[in-house]
């Protein structure tokens, strides 16, 4: 009988926390952990960060904590072939990071013609209309690239990070159950 | 430039049909090496995740256009294994009407062979990497054959919970037949249900290609050339012999593998790229198109779709597999919806995580905010997918071609339009209203189906097989009509589709292959 000891094959798991340099140093962490630590950017900067954030808390209350900017500009970071984004799979082209930036920027464009503000600076109401609006094409005037994917995408990163780790699963009250688990719990 | 030792056999990828003709021919004593794009993927690097699985799918390498621009860099794969390494491992099969439709129906494409030729090696396959399944059951739509050699795997109420719903509009159902280990099979352990099937299987209860076929190659010393990026296959001065492979190593250098064989066993858009890269004097639209027909019938599946949410407390939709546990073939007949012409394949339910693109979340995309949180928490043990697979005819205008953007190494993109015609749409559009009944039948609280558009799931074509050389690229066991020693394996080769997984039906057509040309060697190689 081959015996399947399921816990015990995370042993012999490869290492799947990201690295996030902070200080100086670098540290294996889980996006949730380099949010908390206040890991620096490397490829967006302060200003798409703050608009990631705040598209990603809109889309889905809790990416902000959980680190959806950490993770996305860690995977920009790293060559097209071990990036982890939703957008490997959509279909865009490499490099990533030029349909973060075009669509965080049309984003921000977007909001200062229609409100004078950031994203970030909107009411929770006006952001929940743009991030509808967003949903359904429906911002006169965008320049950028298509709206409902963009919101497809920044939603998956949303809940990638959220629901998507194993601390997300679990706190669904579901068992997680890896063969080969995620290190750092992610 | 760089020379390897000449091999006997070449072949680029190392997917699921590269590992069946190199296991086949390694075991005939030939030298075979694979080329292959992604890395050369072990069982230790199978991590348990849907974010992490992503490493096992190509970064999209063709423009994609049309109006129903294929869902690519989902479907492929990336190293190792291809995409069998991340497939579901749900193996149905080809009806006998799925071989003769223009013959049958003055629709589609004839395959160049018959169901009952490749009957045989369905059998063959399933004791070879293990299937799960019954077989009587089955042959309520097709042919008897043999058994499988393990019983179905298990079902979760899930899946169960769909069947009310079936036998209340009188469609029959039978378990599913999965590549999935119901129990300990030639050493490899029996499932346990975890759900992770599409980040690749590290225990080896799912027949991916690592732990079968390319295995059993290894063990009879075929060598994987992992991040290796063919660009052309090289012919003789009078063009009508290959003699070997372009490719670009881990270093971006340049190399020649020089080869006896050359077996083109990549995916839908780098198949026919690399055919019509590699054109020259003799060949100027490209090696094995003098017809024009090289990238031509490109097909995918549509998805009827349908989302029920249950009452039941708890369906445990967090546990089984991603094949599904139940499915039917009594609405297969291709002109049983009226108005429309083509297959479709009922299944239910897979285990469902709450992210990705068969996730909890993605069941709703109109929703965010707190209303997707609270969705995700009802969504996590009582919500449960139904689905229709639907059949795409095959199109000339759906095709592989080369574009003006080029690659790293100075060679051109593929570029790759498709568009469903109104049969594909009219047979995926009725699909969803018999879903919906179903899911009301099996007394689903909430029901929807995704309509937006259909789906583009699976692919193949793009190098059909046929009889003639006036009407298709390769004859029945893959090899060219142009150039006796160049091969053509896996998916790339199916003249029409089916509504079926194209997986169960790859290994069979790639093991019939394989064997007729160790068998008929000495003529081919030269």
């Amino acid at each position: 009988m081959v015996e399947v000891q399921r816990r015990a094959l995370v042993q012999g798991a490869v290492l799947a926390a990201l690295s996030f340099t902070i200080g100086g140093k670098e540290l294996w962490l889980s996006p949730r952990e380099a949010k908390a630590l206040g890991a620096p950017a490397s490829v967006l900067k302060p200003d798409e960060v703050e608009t990631l954030e705040a598209v990603g808390e809109t889309l889905l209350p809790g990416a902000r904590e959980a680190g959806i900017a950490n993770f996305v500009d860690n995977q920009l970071a790293v060559p097209p072939g071990d990036c982890l984004l939703m957008a490997r799979i959509a279909n865009v082209r490499p490099p990533f990071a030029n349909f973060y930036r075009a669509a965080l920027g049309a984003i921000e464009r977007s909001c200062e013609g229609l409100h004078n503000k950031r994203f970030a600076q909107l009411a929770a109401a006006e952001q929940h209309d743009f991030a509808d609006r967003l949903r359904q094409n429906k911002i006169e005037g965008w320049q950028g690239p298509p709206p409902p994917f963009i919101y497809f995408l920044l939603r998956h990163d949303a809940v990638d990070v959220t629901f998507g780790t194993v601390e997300g699963i679990e706190g669904l009250g579901i068992p997680y159950m890896p063969h080969i688990a995620p290190e750092k719990r992610w | 430039m760089a020379a390897s030792e000449k091999v006997d056999v070449a072949i680029v990828g190392a997917g699921a049909s590269a590992s069946v003709f190199a296991s086949v021919l390694a075991r005939a004593g030939k030298k075979v090496v694979m080329l292959e794009q992604g890395p050369d993927w072990r069982e230790s690097d199978l991590i348990s995740s849907e974010i992490w699985g992503r490493r096992l799918k190509v970064v999209n390498p063709a423009i994609l256009e049309g109006k129903d621009r294929l869902g690519y860099a989902y479907n492929a794969g990336w190293g190792s294994g291809g995409a069998a390494t991340h497939y579901f491992a749900m193996f149905p099969r080809l009806l006998p009407s799925d071989f003769n439709m223009k013959s049958a129906y003055g629709r589609g494409l004839d395959w160049p062979f018959s169901y009952d030729d490749l009957a045989p090696f369905y059998d063959r396959v399933a004791q070879d990497i293990g299937i799960s399944g019954d077989a009587k059951a089955e042959e309520r739509w097709r042919p008897p054959g043999q058994p499988y050699p393990m019983p179905p795997i298990k079902t979760f109420r899930h899946g169960d919970v769909w069947l009310k719903g079936f036998e209340a509009l009188g469609i029959k159902t039978a378990r599913a037949t999965t590549a999935i280990n119901s129990q300990e099979y030639k050493g490899r352990p029996a499932c346990i249900y975890d759900g992770w099937c599409n980040a690749g299987c590290p225990i080896g209860a799912l027949a991916n290609p690592t732990t079968t076929y390319l295995a059993e190659a290894r063990k009879h010393g075929a060598e994987v050339k992992p991040f290796s990026t063919v660009t052309r296959v090289l012919t003789n001065e009078k063009g009508d012999r290959v003699t070997g492979i372009e490719y670009y190593d881990r270093a971006k250098q340049r190399q020649v593998q020089e080869a006896s064989v050359v077996i083109l066993s990549a995916f839908v858009s780098q198949n026919p790229r690399i055919l019509l890269n590699s054109a020259t004097d003799r060949h100027p639209n490209g090696l094995a198109n003098a017809n024009g027909l090289v990238g031509r019938y490109v097909m995918a599946h549509t998805g009827a779709t349908i989302w029920g949410m249950f009452d039941e407390p708890d369906l445990q939709n967090y546990m089984g597999v991603l094949a599904p546990m139940h499915w039917s073939y009594d609405r297969y007949d291709k002109t049983a919806r009226p108005g429309v012409f083509g297959s479709i394949l009922w299944h239910c339910s897979p285990a469902i995580k709450p992210n990705d693109i068969g996730g909890i979340a993605n069941s709703r995309n109109d929703l965010f905010g707190q209303a997707l949180v609270d969705f995700i928490k009802r969504g996590s043990r009582q919500l449960s997918r139904l689905q229709a697979f639907g059949e795409e005819l095959p199109n000339p205008d759906n095709r592989v071609e080369l574009a003006s953007e080029k690659d790293e190494f100075g060679f051109p993109l593929a570029r790759i339009n498709h568009a469903y015609d109104q049969d594909a749409v009219g047979v995926w559009s009725q699909g969803c209203d018999e879903g919906l009944k179903i899911a009301k039948a099996a007394g689903a609280r909430e029901s929807w189906a995704l309509r937006a558009s259909p789906p583009t799931i699976h692919m193949v074509g793009g190098t059909a097989m046929g009889k003639s050389a006036a009407d298709s690229v390769a004859n029945g066991y893959g090899q060219t009509h142009e150039i006796p020693n160049l091969w053509i394996g896996g998916v790339t080769l199916f003249p029409t589709e089916g509504a079926v997984n194209p997986s169960y039906t790859m290994y069979a057509v790639s093991l019939r292959a394989a064997e007729h040309l160790a068998a008929n060697w000495n003529t081919i190689a030269g």
